[in-house]
């Protein structure tokens, strides 16, 4: 392994993980400032959980396509959304697996299923480029951030399928352009649409509290 | 040196900061712009080749100031985030007709956005912002108006209000022959303070007479408030914070006041929701009695057996509508669905249904609006759809919005279907008890005079002068008050009907208020101004409500009626002869 390489998968990315750290702990500060509203009504609704089940649930309803109209409904739209998030769990998985447990990459399966969940990630990247380029309603609501980000984990992911194999002795293109774009993520994420994942557990735990409280949640519909 | 902003301009940005809470906060920061919300709106559902109709896009007119003013990365490089700023009076235009005119805050797209971005919260919040640098529809404006200055959103007065209940108890006590039903007003330590909507006075004073009827027979020690009556709130609509929390507190405060245990709201998806939940957050108030719906107070009293119902007096195809506010925002679905089961034997459910519903595009204040009803009317189309999927003769909704929203949409296209609510098959499926024979005694006949009940020609001799410059209109009203005996003179704009109210010293003027030459304002000021004609009765018709500031904004004493357009046969004839003191 040169320099460069053992440089890129150690030091840089704790260096990225560090700022980036730092950034969500400030990100965390500035959400925080903000007043939490008060709920003052009485609870309501045949369906009613406790604010605790709510918020629960509330959490997993993206792990329940059937509780939504907009996933339920579009089915193939929402196991892209499953492939692609997989694909990043993996992505940055590996980014630690190989500076502090490469022992795990010789086993052969474990490196295929690797390169099959982010190739699928890198596939599923594409379709949802051409599904942004592609549809008027989506270009509408579009900008530069929603571009890049998409296109940058899309090549993340190609790059993360060709490293899974840790073979440097075979050439460390791959794994060089890998760990700096996994640094280049870490440190980028907290200022683009990425860092959704960190505001997810706010807008959900305030959704899932107040509807819980109403009965809204969880969600009872009809059958046809 | 930047860009010059407008005072108004400037006052939205300012007070943007102010009004953000960590919620809000989450929902502007968290958008991914997946698109997943937008076939949950029936604005884009309508409207397939618009893309602006997206709720993720009328976010964004938000969220853009929001980016460029509060988060990071759009104060340092908005153009990547799509963050702008807002400068003319013009933008702020623009932005009003977004969150007024494309969206009803019915909530769909927020229970399914997988993010859980609440995109009817901060929509809501940009209607206030607009609202407080008086950035709004004209309608808006008027109701908002009516409801700070007038205690309700219709404007109805208090002599008004009290006299429909009077008409209402002397109805009902001549349907039922039961001389001891009552109407009760300001009776102190009742079970249950009713409050209504002012919808139910001016157009639809049945519904408080079939709502008394039912706790009259389930035998409820229950009462109306002379004031604080109103349970709807504009400021939900508005997103005026204070409003909402004032027109709560009036409730709350008259409540307490009568030391009544429970406030009983009549069937209003906005007013539930504004009285029972929001209203106490925004007003900061920790209410201290009870608050349901009649729906749940009508259910409980066939549970428990106060009343008897029979279903079989309600036999024809119904289906339920779920309002948005009762459903999506106060889980407000099953109830009404038990109630219905109870007394139609035919109920056919819609789909989707309960929290998945579509809107039924009046809600939002959108029937305030009126600048808006072509597109309103056109996003109806998925309503109507599914209305006439059901097969059903009559829709039922425990919403008023939704009476009016579904009545509109039901006229546009055609169906043949009929809004009613639970309160009124409630009403009509009680079996009513017989009454216990009583024992013969001999009575002595005391001379009474007599009410006369109206009747055509009772209209007899009185000199009307209808205002109008549609023909149709004049053509329709003179029939009507002709037919009852009414001499009628017309007029088609405003200068011809200041000549002949001069001339002719009518008994009473409908006057419209949109007209060629002079408005109906110029010509009820003049009227008003005038010693000879200064108390001529006055009725001000109109089709768009948010002209009646033409009339209020006037320094002059307000006229002694206002209807909306149209106007059936029965609504003029009633409001006529009550203007007149006939019948």
């Amino acid at each position: 392994m040169s320099d460069a390489l053992h440089f890129a998968s150690h030091r840089l990315q704790e260096v990225a993980l560090l700022i980036m750290a730092i950034v969500y702990t400030l990100r965390l500060r500035w959400i925080l400032k903000f007043p939490a509203g008060k709920e003052r009504q009485a609870p309501t609704g045949v369906g009613s959980l406790n604010p605790r089940g709510s918020i629960i649930y509330s959490w997993f309803n993206i792990a329940q396509p059937w509780a939504m109209e907009s996933t339920r409904t579009k089915f193939f739209l929402y196991l892209q959304f499953v492939v692609f998030h997989v694909g990043v769990t993996v992505a940055i998985g590996l980014s630690f697996v190989i500076p502090y447990g490469p022992g795990l990459l010789e086993y052969s399966t474990i490196v295929l299923v690797i390169q099959v969940l982010c190739f699928a990630a890198f596939i599923v990247g594409i379709m949802r480029i051409i599904r942004r380029l592609g549809s008027k309603a989506m270009r509408v609501i579009s900008s530069p951030d929603d571009y890049f980000a998409v296109l940058l984990l899309t090549v993340w992911f190609f790059f993360a399928a060709l490293a899974a194999p840790n073979n440097y002795a075979a050439g460390e293109a791959a794994l060089l352009t890998y760990f700096w774009l996994t640094a280049f993520f870490l440190i980028y994420v907290p200022f683009s649409k990425i860092s959704h994942y960190l505001y997810y557990p706010f807008t959900r735990y305030y959704l899932g509290k107040t509807l819980g409280r109403r009965g809204v949640y969880p969600i009872v519909r009809g059958n046809k | 040196m930047g860009k010059p902003r407008s005072h108004k301009a400037e006052k939205v940005l300012e007070r943007l900061e102010k009004k953000l809470n960590r919620q809000i906060v989450m929902s502007l920061a968290a958008c991914v712009h997946c698109g997943n919300c937008s076939s949950s709106c029936h604005y884009v559902l309508a409207n397939p080749d618009d893309p602006t109709y997206q709720p993720s896009y009328k976010a964004d007119q938000l969220r853009k100031l929001f980016k460029r003013h509060v988060d990071w990365t759009g104060r340092v490089i908005p153009w990547f985030v799509k963050a702008k700023s807002i400068y003319t009076d013009e933008e702020l235009e623009e932005l009003k007709d977004v969150v007024f005119g494309k969206c009803t805050n019915c909530r769909r797209c927020s229970i399914n956005c997988p993010m859980g971005v609440d995109h009817a919260t901060f929509n809501r919040m940009a209607r206030g912002l607009l609202v407080s640098v008086g950035v709004m529809p004209e309608g808006v404006a008027v109701v908002s108006k009516d409801q700070w200055e007038i205690g309700n959103q219709m404007g109805v007065l208090k002599e008004d209000y009290l006299d429909t209940l009077e008409w209402m108890e002397e109805e009902l006590q001549e349907e039922l022959d039961i001389p001891d039903i009552k109407i009760p007003v300001d009776k102190m330590d009742c079970d249950v303070v009713y409050s209504i909507n002012p919808r139910e006075v001016k157009y639809d004073p049945r519904t408080i007479a079939e709502a008394a009827k039912i706790f009259h027979f389930a035998g409820e020690n229950w009462t109306m408030p002379s004031e604080g009556w109103d349970m709807t709130n504009f400021g939900l609509f508005s997103g005026d914070d204070d409003l909402g929390g004032a027109v709560g507190r009036r409730l709350y405060e008259k409540t307490e006041e009568l030391r009544g245990k429970k406030l009983v709201i009549s069937e209003c998806g906005h007013g539930y929701r504004s009285t029972r939940c929001e209203a106490p957050n925004w007003g900061k108030i920790d209410v201290p009695f009870v608050m349901e719906s009649s729906v749940d107070t009508m259910l409980r009293y066939i549970k428990e057996r106060k009343i008897k119902v029979d279903k079989n007096k309600n036999t024809e195809r119904v289906t339920f509508h779920d309002s948005c506010n009762n459903a999506r925002s106060c889980g407000l679905f099953e109830e009404p669905r038990e109630l219905l089961n109870l007394v139609v034997t035919d109920f056919q459910e819609m789909y989707p249904n309960r929290t998945e519903n579509y809107c039924c595009t009046g809600g939002g204040g959108a029937m305030s609006m009126s600048e808006y009803t072509p597109n309103r009317l056109k996003s109806a189309k998925i309503k109507a759809e599914q209305l006439k999927a059901t097969g059903a003769k009559y829709v039922v909704t425990s919403c008023h919005n939704c009476v009016d929203g579904l009545t509109d949409l039901i006229k546009h296209y055609e169906l043949d279907m009929k809004v009613t609510q639970l309160v009124n098959l409630v009403a009509n499926a009680l079996v009513i008890p017989e009454k216990v024979k009583e024992p013969e005694v001999e009575k002595v006949e005391v001379p009474v005079e007599a009410e006369a009940p109206a009747e055509a020609g009772d209209l007899a001799g009185r000199k009307i002068l209808v205002v109008d410059d549609e023909p149709d209109i004049l053509t329709f009203f003179s029939t009507v008050l002709e037919d009852n005996g009414a001499t009628v003179i017309q007029a088609s704009d405003g200068d011809e009907a200041i000549e002949k109210v001069r001339q002719e010293k009518p008994d009473l003027v409908t006057l419209d208020l949109n007209m060629p030459g002079k408005d109906g304002g110029q010509v009820f000021e003049f009227i008003r101004k005038d010693e000879e004609l200064a108390e001529t009765p006055v009725c001000i018709v109109t089709g768009r409500p948010e002209l009646r500031r033409l009339i209020y904004d006037r320094p002059v004493p307000p006229p002694e009626g206002y209807l909306d357009k149209p106007v059936d046969e029965e609504t003029l004839l009633r409001n006529v002869r009550k203007i007149l003191a006939v019948g």
